[in-house]
């Protein structure tokens, strides 16, 4: 049963282009490739948001209010609902000033069971050496 | 010249807002140039804050990105779009977009 793992890396802020919610999409995108997989093959995304990235995990954003977009706050919830591992970098929240209480953490709302998990970044480079693949946007 | 800038990028790749001088400045912050009135980093708002400018900041951009009025430093006032259109057409002779 091989498993091909990915890794989303989050660098930029978000909506000033789509490229931040892109890797949402294409991280929840990833577990809908079942068709083109043999039996029993997996395919698993983590989710890092890292520097400036880490603006994108502001809670009460009003996209689809203002805008009538989705939020990036409503992707990193439906990555939750979907069970994937989504890490948020400490240091770089400390260095905003942003605490816990500032990001969305979870999406019990929607039923999900996972949370956001604010890490060391060590934690995120061990998350990476063990991936098959990176992603950076 | 009364020259109106609009910031919409968060990390600056260009330097030419240093290089302006005009006699009256005002810096529109949209987009994700929001988080030049609302960010501290490591506990200092954004140099952009520095420059003898009057600074406006959008908010239908900011509340899109989970901030708000409180949010927002001091010295930079909250404006709609129509606000934008006054300042275009009252306040400025000319605009630019960085």
């Amino acid at each position: 049963m091989p498993t091909t793992k990915l890794g989303f890396i989050v660098q930029r802020a978000g909506y000033k282009s789509e490229n931040p919610k892109l890797a949402l999409t294409h991280a929840i995108a990833s577990q809908s490739v079942e068709v083109y997989l043999n039996d029993g093959d997996i395919v698993t995304a983590d989710i890092a948001f890292i520097g400036d990235g880490v603006l994108n995990c502001k809670k009460d954003q009003k996209a689809m209010d203002i805008y009538k977009l989705t939020s990036t706050e409503t992707h990193i919830k439906m990555s939750l609902l979907l069970d994937l591992n989504v890490m948020v970098c400490k240091e770089d929240l400390d260095r905003f000033g942003m605490t816990e209480n500032d990001i969305v953490l979870d999406a019990e709302e929607f039923g999900a069971e996972l949370t956001v998990k604010v890490v060391p970044f060590a934690e995120i480079t061990k998350m990476m050496e063990g991936m098959n693949h990176l992603l950076f946007f | 010249m009364k020259l109106a800038v609009f910031v919409s990028d968060y990390r600056l790749t260009v330097d030419t807002l240093d290089r302006l001088n005009p006699e009256k400045l005002g810096i529109i912050l949209v987009q994700n140039g929001v988080y030049h009135a609302t960010t501290k980093e490591n506990g200092k708002p954004s140099s952009l804050l520095n420059k003898s400018a009057s600074y406006y900041a959008l908010i239908d951009d900011l509340e899109t990105r989970g901030l708000g009025n409180a949010d927002v430093a001091d010295n930079v006032k909250v404006i709609s779009y129509s606000d934008i259109v006054d300042l275009i057409f009252n306040e400025y002779d000319k605009t630019a977009w960085l």
